[in-house]
């Protein structure tokens, strides 16, 4: 079968490959193109939030005020979550979707591949439109990611630029989400059944009616806040009869799924990770299809635990308490599976699968904390300090991006038809690991202490540990160039097979590596892919 | 075009169309909650 398909693709390439010079970046409807457009936008901004954290980082690496002024400290830590969430995570994962959805279930490409070249497009603009507010008077944004009223409306000539920014980001992953559904319910080959889909496609299916349902919402309540602002209504201004709790409560709708946006593929890519190094199929596939689902579903029933100090019924702060620890259960058959697919399994630990495996310990620390603030008496206690922002940080960078920088090594030789550098994979993967710990685990101490987040200076109790903090960052910043490198000299490796590793399963292990332009322009037969793989 | 393709051009417009009408109501619902809130 792989023959027979490389064989047609080598056919069509002659006729219609990808157009000369930067024509192909701008007018291409190659989902593999985009893919790549994507990947390249999150790693640069990658590496334009995380310059934002080591400035966050630096200002708290000694107790007084060193070197940027407060209100510019607050413009960091607002920039850094809104350009890592919209620019790093979320483009890092529709990337992969870009590239390896299409080749997984065996279609030619995304179902609506115009409107995928004008999801791409709009980020860049938006992330344009966001940065320049850094210049604009009265500074860039500061009042945190969550923009609540009545301090966003603070903000200077730089609030409707960010309005504006959210309203295309919102639109760009609407777009994308839609035409990922669309390709996986209408475009899949024959045979492949909705439960014989990969993991890695599963969570995206569940992921983008995630985005389709919340995206909306966020852009309602942006939508909303520009109408207080310049149109002189008053959804959340007490002065006028608003109420600016709904916009907490509104927020925090999307707020919450937004974060299994961002970890539900992570789930998917260690799904096709850890089979492959164990040399096993997944444990429970179909209970891991089902614990995704129902994490989803409870995503949207637990978004005020965010909002325990805000002041509601007792019958509420149980009613979000409960909903929300019962989230343990769905993650808990996840990393059972996982652990139980390594379960006597031929395990070998190249660097995707040592960061996967760092994303199971590391992401349960994270869900661990995640439990210990559910707890609403408890919560009272933890909110607004450091160790909210360990807690997340363990979700998102060990979670997701290490997740993503898996994925990235696990596919890379598909991408690029070379094996890339395994030893400095290895060298990036141990700084890392051992950085990221030592960047975040003290927070989780300086938080327990009673350090509150976002401010620029603090008491000489904290210093140990945000010094301790600090060093990590820079740690973890500057292991990340290995991660470029490898990237940028990965086609000097060796020749990749077809099939990459030893026992990976699914069919975009049958095409050729370098994966060619245009894949599966005859639908595979997935039965006979999948017993060459038996 | 075959019988097919056309078949599956009709299902990617009708979920398209599905999908835009799912995030328009989501978008405009909760304006309307915060309208009616208010």
């Amino acid at each position: 079968m792989t023959t027979a398909v490389a064989d047609a693709h080598d056919a069509h390439d002659e006729h219609h490959g990808p157009q000369k010079g930067i024509r192909r970046w701008l007018f291409t409807t190659n989902h593999k193109d985009i893919g790549t457009m994507y990947l390249v936008l999150s790693l640069i901004m990658f590496f334009v939030g995380g310059t934002m954290a080591l400035i966050i980082r630096s200002e708290l690496m000694s107790p007084g005020l060193q070197f940027v002024h407060p209100e510019f400290f607050n413009s960091m830590t607002t920039m850094h979550a809104l350009v890592m969430v919209f620019g790093a995570v979320m483009p890092a994962f529709v990337g992969l979707a870009n590239w390896m959805i299409p080749m997984m279930i065996g279609a030619p490409d995304m179902a609506l591949p115009r409107m995928n070249n004008w999801s791409f497009w709009i980020l860049p603009v938006a992330f344009g439109i966001l940065i320049s507010t850094l210049f604009m008077p009265g500074g860039a944004p500061a009042s945190g990611w969550t923009m609540y009223p009545p301090l966003v409306l603070q903000t200077g000539d730089a609030f409707p630029f960010l309005i504006f920014a959210i309203h295309l980001l919102g639109i760009s992953s609407i777009m994308g989400a839609i035409n990922i559904i669309v390709t996986i319910l209408n475009m899949r080959a024959p045979d492949m059944w909705l439960l014989k889909m990969p993991m890695f496609v599963w969570t995206w299916l569940i992921t983008a009616y995630l985005l389709l349902a919340v995206m909306p919402v966020l852009a309602g309540a942006v939508t909303m806040l520009l109408t207080d602002q310049f149109f002189g209504t008053s959804f959340f201004l007490a002065a006028g009869g608003g109420d600016p709790v709904m916009f907490q409560h509104i927020f925090w709708f999307f707020g919450h799924p937004e974060v299994y946006i961002m970890i539900l593929p992570a789930f998917g890519v260690v799904s096709e990770i850890i089979p492959t190094f164990s040399r096993k199929p997944l444990f429970g596939h179909d209970s891991m299809v089902y614990a995704a689902s129902s994490i989803a579903f409870l995503s949207f029933i637990v978004w005020a635990h965010h909002m325990f100090t805000v002041g509601m019924p007792l019958t509420g702060q149980l009613f979000f308490m409960f909903a929300t620890m019962l989230i343990a259960v769905p993650t808990g058959v996840k990393i059972f599976n996982w652990v139980a697919t390594m379960w006597r399994g031929a395990m070998t630990f190249e660097t995707p699968m040592l960061f996967s495996l760092a994303f199971v310990f590391l992401f349960t620390i994270g869900g661990f904390s995640g439990l210990m603030l559910a707890i609403a008496p408890a919560d009272i206690q933890y909110h607004d300090t450091y160790f909210v922002v360990a807690h997340f940080h363990y979700v998102l960078v060990p979670g997701s991006v290490f997740a993503i920088m898996a994925a990235v090594y696990y596919w890379l030789p598909k991408w690029t038809g070379h094996m890339y550098n395994e030893k400095l994979g290895k060298l990036h993967f141990w700084l890392s690991t051992i950085f990221i710990n030592v960047t975040f685990f003290p927070m989780h101490f300086l938080g327990l202490a009673g350090m509150p987040r976002r401010i620029p200076d603090y008491s000489t109790q904290f210093a140990n540990f945000n010094e301790i903090a600090s060093i990590g960052a820079i740690g973890f910043g500057l292991s990340q160039l290995v991660f470029v490198w490898v990237i940028l000299t990965s086609r000097s490796g060796a020749k990749a097979t077809d099939r990459v590793w030893e026992a990976p399963r699914g069919l975009e292990w049958t095409v050729p590596s370098p994966a060619p332009y245009h894949t599966f322009d005859t639908p595979p037969k997935v039965r006979v892919a999948q017993e060459s793989f038996e | 075009m075959n019988a097919d393709a056309a078949d599956r051009r009709k299902a990617v417009r009708r979920t398209t169309i599905i999908l835009v009408a799912i995030a328009l109501a989501f978008y405009l619902g909760f304006i309307l909650m915060g309208l009616l809130r208010a």
